[in-house]
């Protein structure tokens, strides 16, 4: 009797998965499916999923409209750089919020959670008049509009994008590690600095591989802070932000033909495909460790 | 002996005092000069008529004006209506369905692992762009450019689903309501992954004593999720609740943010800002109500 009512339930619940599994991974069968097939395949009723002609022109044109090469490097340098150095700003803090007492704790902890709830858009405008003029009123301002900079300082101070809850995620971890660790390196002879490098990161590695996971991906995915502070970069996030304009000028010559989205589809797919191979990537080589990361970095407790 | 002890604990204090100054410190400068000053000009900005000149911005103190300009604008409080209609129906679905998945996920069967990660995908994706195409929705002009795409994708979704699982010739009434969902099911998934991770981790971390017990008094599956899974996952509940509605609230798609970037690209800057602050203020009106009624449900185990 239990075992029977356990099949029928194994094969709702196979049904149940199989059904959202497709729902998340049809955009993706998608994209491979469209961004190695001929133009002539997206108007033959025929073919739905598995293309007559496969070619890679479709490919090698989106590359060359989305200047890959050479926005694949502005990517690494600038958002990959930039979520690099804000794991390590938002480990110290979290850190500091965590094993430390001090007068005012609760409420600057209370900015914390004001930086998760405020969304950037509110606060954009003043960053750019902020960076626009950035120095001392009166004495003196240096115009960092279009400087690495603008990305830069927020990420080196714990202060770039969705900051907060990678402070927050720290933080929880950091609350959880036993005190016997600090009392150790403590009798050791270790200065706070050393015990936190020496004894405190290496026991949070599953920590930060989960905040390493999301900053790169929110850092990837970034065009709005991208587009604020530049008057002219190229990321991957950008250029997939404009990609119907670039396809129509790379493919017909000029910007202002605007194709049918059913005709430039098969572009579209292979940007798409292109941008988030990186990142699926590294997704899949990770997501052991991210999941396992998350259950243990106390974040559910 | 015991004043000198005291001192001694004192200093040790005070050393600790200035250590967790010291590992803030550098979060706290960024925090004056990237969110504190930006925040407060902001509010500054929404009670002025903002000009940039070369060298300088100018502002003019127009009191409450810019806030009854944009409470007229009917652009704007269209797209706040249809977007806070949309967050209230969409938060409770987006919250049962990913509970949900997270109890299925927790269980033992083969291709678990396969499942999950297929599952946290949405995570790695949903935050960019690409969700932007391959949802086809309203672009940053407005103008409904992918709007043949996202129509082919969701039909031939729904209809490829419905096949799948082997239902033909419903009622039209029903098939309607199930294509109202259905065409939405693509948001809703997408939208559940973070959501679908903490609960995961919540579950897992229920403590084995409360399952024997309830192993002993012989629960059915059933009770054993009233009794025993929701009220541990409970605080994730209020968690989670805040963070789809932040998403939300952050998301690429979100009408009022468009128009609200919409007036920035006018330079109307001080509409923009004051359409900005009263989403915002909204938004955490509706956080902090539902926060109050939520939390007098929710079962904290430590107290």
């Amino acid at each position: 009797m239990a075992k029977g009512k356990e099949r029928v339930w194994g094969f709702f619940r196979f049904v149940i998965l199989a059904g959202v599994g497709f729902v998340v991974l049809y955009p993706l069968i998608y994209m491979v499916s469209c961004a190695f097939r001929e133009r002539i395949d997206m108007t033959d009723p025929t073919v739905m999923w598995i293309p007559r002609h496969y070619t890679l022109d479709i490919i090698k044109e989106t590359w060359r409209a989305m200047e890959m090469g050479k926005t694949l490097r502005t990517t690494l340098i600038l958002n990959v750089g930039c979520s690099l150095v804000q794991v390590v700003s938002c480990a110290v803090t979290g850190y500091g919020f965590a094993r430390f007492n001090f007068r005012g704790k609760k409420l600057l902890f209370g900015i914390v959670i004001m930086m998760i709830l405020v969304p950037p858009q509110l606060i954009s405008l003043p960053m750019y008049t902020q960076f626009r003029f950035f120095g001392i009123k009166g004495v003196f301002s240096v115009n960092l509009i279009d400087s690495m900079l603008t990305m830069y300082l927020p990420a080196m101070t714990a202060n770039g994008i969705r900051s907060g809850l990678m402070i927050l995620i720290f933080r929880q971890f950091f609350k959880g590690l036993p005190r016997e660790l600090e009392d150790a390196a403590c009798i050791d002879g270790c200065g706070p600095l050393m015990t936190f490098v020496r004894v405190m990161v290496p026991n949070a590695a599953s920590a930060f591989l989960t905040v390493f996971l999301f900053s790169v991906v929110w850092y990837w995915n970034d065009y709005y802070v991208s587009t604020s502070f530049f008057t002219n970069t190229q990321t991957v996030a950008t250029v997939l932000y404009d990609l119907d304009t670039i396809l129509s000028r790379a493919l017909y010559g000029n910007a202002n033909i605007k194709a049918s989205a059913r005709e430039l589809i098969v572009w579209k797919e292979a940007g798409c495909l292109m941008s988030i191979l990186p990142i699926l990537i590294m997704y899949i080589f990770l997501q052991k460790h991210f999941t396992e990361g998350i259950e243990r970095s106390g974040l559910a407790t | 002996m015991s004043s000198s002890k005291k001192r001694r604990v004192l200093t040790y204090g005070r050393r600790r005092q200035l250590c967790g100054w010291g590992f803030i410190s550098l979060w706290l400068v960024g925090t004056v000069m990237f969110f504190l000053i930006p925040l407060v000009k902001s509010l500054w900005y929404s009670f002025n008529t903002v000009t940039i000149e070369p060298g300088q911005i100018n502002t003019q103190w127009k009191g409450l004006a810019k806030y009854t300009y944009v409470l007229d604008d009917a652009k704007f409080t269209a797209a706040l209506e249809s977007t806070l209609v949309e967050t209230l129906w969409k938060t409770p679905l987006i919250l049962i369905f990913s509970m949900f998945i997270a109890v299925v996920l927790n269980q033992k069967f083969r291709g678990r692992a396969l499942a999950r990660a297929v599952f946290f995908l949405p995570v790695i994706i949903v935050t960019g762009p690409v969700f932007k195409i391959i949802n086809g929705d309203i672009d940053s002009t407005g103008s409904r450019t992918a709007e043949q795409f996202s129509t082919m994708m969701s039909t031939d979704l729904v209809d490829e689903l419905m096949q799948f699982l082997g239902i033909y010739g419903l009622s039209d009434k029903m098939s309607v309501i199930i294509g109202a969902v259905a065409d939405n099911i693509f948001g809703i998934v997408w939208s559940s992954g973070i959501q679908i991770v903490l609960f995961l981790a919540a579950i897992q971390n229920i403590p084995p004593s409360a399952r024997e017990a309830a192993m002993l008094e012989g629960a059915s599956a059933w009770e054993y999720f009233w009794k025993i899974t929701f009220p541990y996952l409970s605080p994730f509940i209020l968690a989670n609740l805040i963070f789809t509605v932040i998403d939300s609230f952050t998301s690429p798609m979100n009408a009022v943010m468009a128009r609200i970037l919409r007036m920035k690209s006018e330079v109307l800057y001080g509409e923009a800002s004051a359409m900005a602050w009263i989403y915002f203020a909204i938004i955490l009106a509706m956080i902090g109500i539902v926060s109050w009624i939520v939390n007098k449900f929710i079962y904290y185990e430590n107290d």
